[in-house]
């Protein structure tokens, strides 16, 4: 097998000092895309801000194509009751050097920026494939995909409902060009027509070729998408489904939470 | 009463005021609205900024060296104050009290400037020698050339920095780290670059407003502590809802200023201005202008 295009190697973290997801490993190939499933609350958009270098990892390794994202170091532990810096180097990561390597984390309920317009927000988005060809392309695809943004280009992101909101977020994470894109919950808290329109437009961007790792609750969603699901429980991942056999949602709740449901 | 000329004087000189102190207050504005720190070593960027004019004019005099020595100051203050970001409030920034530390902090940084000017230039008076003469008449008043470019000046400048900050691929990005912190990040953008920029920006304009000033009045040590205070009363009265907020709240206070320094005395107007500040802050907490949130 070629070198994976994304591989988490025992990552551990969470918000000090609570633990909240530890020996993760997986790696997904160059041309896959993955699903997470599970419960609320259980640590995925905590695992995935992680790998998105919004929060420094407390242990393992996050590597894309190949290359070592964080920076060696231990965890941020207060050595020192007096001294308010840390006497060794921290396990780091930057969310700029995830970017740039192409990594795009669209966060779950990202409110964006309420003072900006939709246009203004769009024009600054290439800013982070810079010097890469296609940013044009994408543009037509993203004005393809959610033609209400065209609509609402001059409105403040303050002004947006939460679907339109989510669109901006995953458009901006479009025009970034990314090499794999992470959608943590794209139809959340969504009506079901809007959600019905995101789903479409999510699919239409897995077929676009940009492998997606996607958290949803809706499992036949999910398994309609990916090519591999990962069931997520108390931080851990718990079970990995292969497209062949991708269950029913009842038959995940069975896997999940055992008979006595 | 006063004469209608008097009153226009009075009037006059306030409204140059308020030029200044917008120039002031907006940088203060700025920095606040965008880190979410409050930069009490504000007024010694003013400071520092005159004193690196006033020593490019001991050099090269007339208006040339005027032009010079304010461009000259406005660079090296947005230099200054790019690197006083990473010492000042970058270390800081994952801290739950980076609030509490960046007063700190910035009061120091305004400490250490305040006596490296006494100890690199002296506690002498200085001044800089305006670069116009002549005066207009206005309402019967006389006004002087000078104060007139002045008012132009600071106004063009707050002008440029608002067309900045919405037009430019740059000010998007600033106002996007300022507004979410976190989705900036994921679009890949240099936060603390755009943050130490952010302060840069705040230090030129106090630069410019610090030359302008010190061409007026004469330069001390300790000139950076009034204008500190004046912006942050037009900060407070304006609040930052919006750009223009402390620039209207400017206004306002250089004109209450000049009336009250006529009428009631020097020594009375800080007095009255405070005033103003406490019963802004009982009545409508948010500032004059705007709601309670804040924006850039
Ligand atoms: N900013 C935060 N600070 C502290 N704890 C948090 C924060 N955000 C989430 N948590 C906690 O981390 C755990 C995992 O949450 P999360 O990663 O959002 O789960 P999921 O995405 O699977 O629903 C939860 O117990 C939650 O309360
Ligand atoms: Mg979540």
């Amino acid at each position: 097998m070629s070198t994976p295009l994304l591989e988490l190697r025992n990552l551990g973290g969470g918000y000090p000092p609570i633990s909240v997801f530890r020996n993760i490993s997986l790696s997904i190939g160059n041309r896959e895309s993955v699903g997470f499933f599970g419960p609320n609350g259980h640590g995925k958009t905590t695992l995935l801000k992680t790998v998105a270098g919004l929060l420094d990892p407390w242990e393992g390794d996050i590597l894309f194509a190949g290359t070592r994202l964080n920076a060696e170091g231990r965890m941020r532990a207060r050595t020192s009751r007096n001294l308010n810096y840390d006497l060794f180097r921290r396990r780091r990561i930057r969310a700029e050097t995830v970017v740039r390597a192409g990594l795009i984390y669209v966060m779950q309920g990202n409110l964006l920026f309420p003072e900006m317009t939709v246009e203004e927000v769009l024009d600054i988005a290439p800013r982070a494939a810079e010097g890469r060809q296609g940013v044009a392309e994408m543009r037509l695809l993203v004005d393809d995909l959610f033609p209400r943004l065209c609509e609402r280009r001059d409105s403040k992101i303050r002004y947006l409902s939460g679907g339109e909101r989510q669109m901006v977020s995953i458009a901006v994470g479009l025009l970034a060009l990314p090499r794999m894109l992470i959608l943590d919950e794209p139809t959340l808290g969504l009506s079901p027509k809007l959600r019905i329109e995101l789903s479409q437009a999510v699919r239409r961007i897995r077929e676009s070729n940009v492998p997606l790792v996607i958290v949803d609750q809706n499992v036949e969603f999910l398994t309609s998408l990916v090519d591999r699901l990962f069931l997520f429980d108390h931080g851990s991942i718990t079970r990995e489904i292969d497209a062949g056999s991708m269950p029913s949602h009842d038959e995940i709740m069975t896997m999940m939470f055992g008979e006595t449901l | 009463m006063i004469s209608l000329d008097t009153f226009f004087f009075i009037l006059a000189s306030g409204i140059l005021l308020g030029g200044l102190y917008a120039l002031m207050a907006t940088g203060l504005a700025v920095v606040w609205t965008t880190l979410g720190v409050f930069n009490f070593a504000h007024g010694t960027f003013v400071a520092l900024g005159a004193y690196v004019a006033w020593q490019v004019t001991q050099s090269i005099g007339g208006g040339a060296g005027f032009l010079l020595a304010a461009a000259l100051s406005v660079i090296v203050m947005f230099g200054i104050g790019f690197v006083l970001h990473y010492v000042l409030v970058k270390p800081f920034e994952r801290n739950t009290n980076l609030v509490l530390l960046a007063v700190i902090t910035t009061l120091a940084a305004a400490s250490i400037i305040e006596n490296g000017i006494l100890i690199g230039w002296g506690p002498r008076d200085k001044q800089i020698t305006p670069p116009i003469e002549g005066s207009v008449g206005f309402f019967g008043a006389s006004i002087n050339l000078y104060d007139i470019v002045i008012l132009l000046v600071a106004l063009l400048t707050l002008l440029a920095l608002a067309l900045f900050l919405r037009r430019t691929s740059l000010g998007r990005a600033m106002r996007a780290a300022a507004q979410n912190r976190e989705a900036a990040e994921l679009m890949g953008l240099n936060v603390s670059m755009l943050f130490a920029i952010t302060i840069g920006l705040s230090a030129a304009t106090a630069a410019l407003a610090g030359v302008f000033t010190g061409s007026l009045r004469f330069i001390s040590p300790t000139f950076g502590a009034d204008p500190l205070m004046k912006a942050l009363v037009v900060v407070i009265l304006g609040g930052v809802a919006r750009f223009t907020s402390p620039i209207y709240a400017a206004f306002i206070v250089g004109i209450a200023e000049s009336f009250s320094a006529y009428f009631l005395g020097l020594y009375w107007a800080p007095a009255v201005l405070f005033a103003m500040m406490i019963a802004v802050l009982l009545i409508k907490p948010e500032g004059l202008f705007g709601h309670r949130s804040k924006t850039l």
